[in-house]
């Protein structure tokens, strides 16, 4: 019971990281919106091979999270929360693909080259978008997108599922109280209850979904998620933006650590 | 003024299971009437309230706010000119913080960004909870929650004003502070309450419900003193005009 509650509130925590006033917080959500898709197609687009090249995009990581000051610990949960899904997708890779790759004196199958590149690209990419979501908030980031003219339907969507996720979780963790109050011997819910919990769960939650959509109405809603508007793009948001679009390229572009591991070799020689 | 007026002709509401709530209501609500409705549990207040506010639509009968219909078409230029406090403040409340719930409202009235922050920070300095302005609202407690729901509304500046009980779960001093609210608040004002006492101080007239009819309508000073209907609709007089327990002073 106590960690439905905590994971609620932990589930809002993302939202309160983003009310803080840092450096990277501080910055235009548009351009924090690009660079993370700039960062996620660069990511992905790496070969299934080449490990060394999608390295050093780690960096773009290391530094949101320290620019932006926000806790290791909490995201790095969340993006443990992912990973049986990853490791299910690439767990056969090793199985399948058992041809012999040479490195150094070394054989390795090429499966499991596949699957660490698979854990190290959905990684960086659930990693990423956490990050965006932490610095910049679910609202502003859908203000963004609509400044990028998504269709304000698709962006209304996405953001009333995710308040809609958190009205979910209180009404269960609502539930949950009421139950387990009156049911203090048991460790969770007793199979015969669980038909009628979740039915009423599903109908409560529909109708707070319901009488929350009109409390909206009730103040002038008419499909426009208004957050606030924000200034024009300042010079440290196009600064922002060219350094991350450069080194993104480069990094696509040549292999770092081949050129790194060559320059030391050259000097060794 | 005649477009502030509310009126309501004969109205009947039945929930889709087939309960009939609401059977042949009429009255009319001038402009600057402060108004009590009261009525035991379920009697059908809140969902009066409700049909005034067009969340729901009459079966049978009409609503009209100055003299435009209540209907799907009229609807946006209605809510402009009500607005309304829920009885769960939980349904009201679901942006992230105080302030943007505040702001939910003029922002939708596309007002600029300055005058939204000047209406949010007069409305939540009004209601006294200027320092919560940045907190989540699921985060806090029953009252603080009431207040932050008052305050969403205010920062509309509505017309007319509809609360369905501001004042369950406060504290003496909040609730003291929330009648203080509703007494400066010099527009049309309906409210539904089981304190009957608030709506002896507040209201100037009273509508008394019972099983979804009005079982009286009138001057507060007259219709909370009469023992007998009072007691018929599940209701008592208010303490302030009962006899007094401790020294025995008759009233
Ligand atoms: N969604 C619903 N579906 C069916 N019946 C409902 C629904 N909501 C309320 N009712 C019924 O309608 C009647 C009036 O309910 P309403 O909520 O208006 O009462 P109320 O006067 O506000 O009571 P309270 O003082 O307890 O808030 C009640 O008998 C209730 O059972
Ligand atoms: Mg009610």
């Amino acid at each position: 019971m106590s960690n439905i509650m905590d994971s609620l509130y932990n589930m809002r925590l993302l939202d309160d990281l983003a009310r803080q006033d840092t450096v990277i917080h501080k910055l235009h959500p548009l351009v924090k919106l690009l660079a993370t898709v700039s960062y996620l197609t660069v990511v992905v687009s790496f070969g299934r091979y080449d490990i060394g090249g999608i390295l050093p995009l780690v960096i773009y990581p290391v530094m949101v999270f320290t620019l932006a000051e926000l806790p290791v610990k909490p995201i790095v949960l969340r993006i443990l929360l992912v990973s049986p899904f990853i490791i299910g997708i690439g767990i056969l890779n090793p199985f399948f693909d058992k041809q012999i790759f040479v490195l150094g004196d070394r054989e390795i199958s090429r499966g499991w080259v596949t699957f660490l590149s698979i854990l190290l690209k959905s990684g960086l990419t659930v990693t990423a978008a956490l990050l965006l979501i932490a610095t910049t908030g679910m609202d502003r980031l859908g203000s963004a997108l609509r400044m990028l003219k998504i269709p304000r339907i698709f962006v209304l969507q996405l953001l009333l599922t995710y308040r809609y996720i958190s009205v979910l979780m209180e009404e269960v963790a609502r539930t949950l109280r009421a139950y387990s109050l009156r049911a203090p011997k048991q460790k969770g819910v007793h199979r015969s209850a669980w038909g009628s919990l979740a039915g009423q769960l599903l109908l409560r939650t529909f109708d707070r979904a319901q009488r929350i959509y009109e409390a909206m109405c009730l103040r002038g809603f008419a499909g426009e998620y208004n957050t606030g508007g924000f200034g024009k793009l300042r010079i440290g948001d196009w600064v922002y933006l060219a350094v991350w679009f450069l080194f993104f390229i480069t990094v696509r572009f040549y292999n770092i650590p081949m050129l790194i591991g060559s320059l030391i070799t050259g000097v060794i020689r | 003024m005649s477009h502030h007026k509310l009126e309501v002709k004969d109205l009947h509401y039945n929930y889709p299971d087939g309960h009939e709530a609401v059977k042949g209501m009429s009255f009319c609500i001038h402009h600057g009437e402060s108004v009590g409705i009261i009525g035991a549990n379920g009697a059908g207040k809140s969902t009066l309230l409700m049909l005034l506010m067009g969340v729901l639509f009459p079966s049978e009968g009409e609503v009209s706010v100055g003299d435009v219909h209540v209907t799907k078409k009229t609807l946006p230029m209605i809510r402009q000119r009500l607005g309304m406090v829920f009885q769960d403040p939980d349904d009201q409340l679901f942006m992230n913080t105080v302030y943007d719930d505040v702001a939910f409202g003029p922002r939708n009235y596309k007002l600029d960004e300055n005058e939204v922050e000047k209406r949010v920070l007069q409305a939540l300095e009004l209601v006294g909870i200027l320092h919560l302005k940045d907190r989540a609202p699921f985060k806090l407690s029953g009252g603080e929650k009431r207040a932050a729901a008052i305050a969403s509304v205010l920062s509309m500046q509505p017309d007319i004003l509809v609360m369905d009980e501001p004042t369950a779960a406060l504290d003496p001093k909040s609730r003291r502070r929330v009648m203080d609210l509703l007494g400066s608040f010099k527009h049309t004002k309906i409210v539904t309450s089981h304190d009957i006492d608030m709506i002896y101080g507040m209201c100037d007239r009273t509508i008394v419900i019972k099983k979804g009819e009005i079982a009286a309508d009138g001057a507060t000073s007259e219709i909370l003193v009469n023992a007998e209907l009072m007691e018929a609709c599940g209701l008592e007089v208010p303490l302030a005009l009962q006899n007094c327990p401790v020294c025995g002073t008759q009233k």
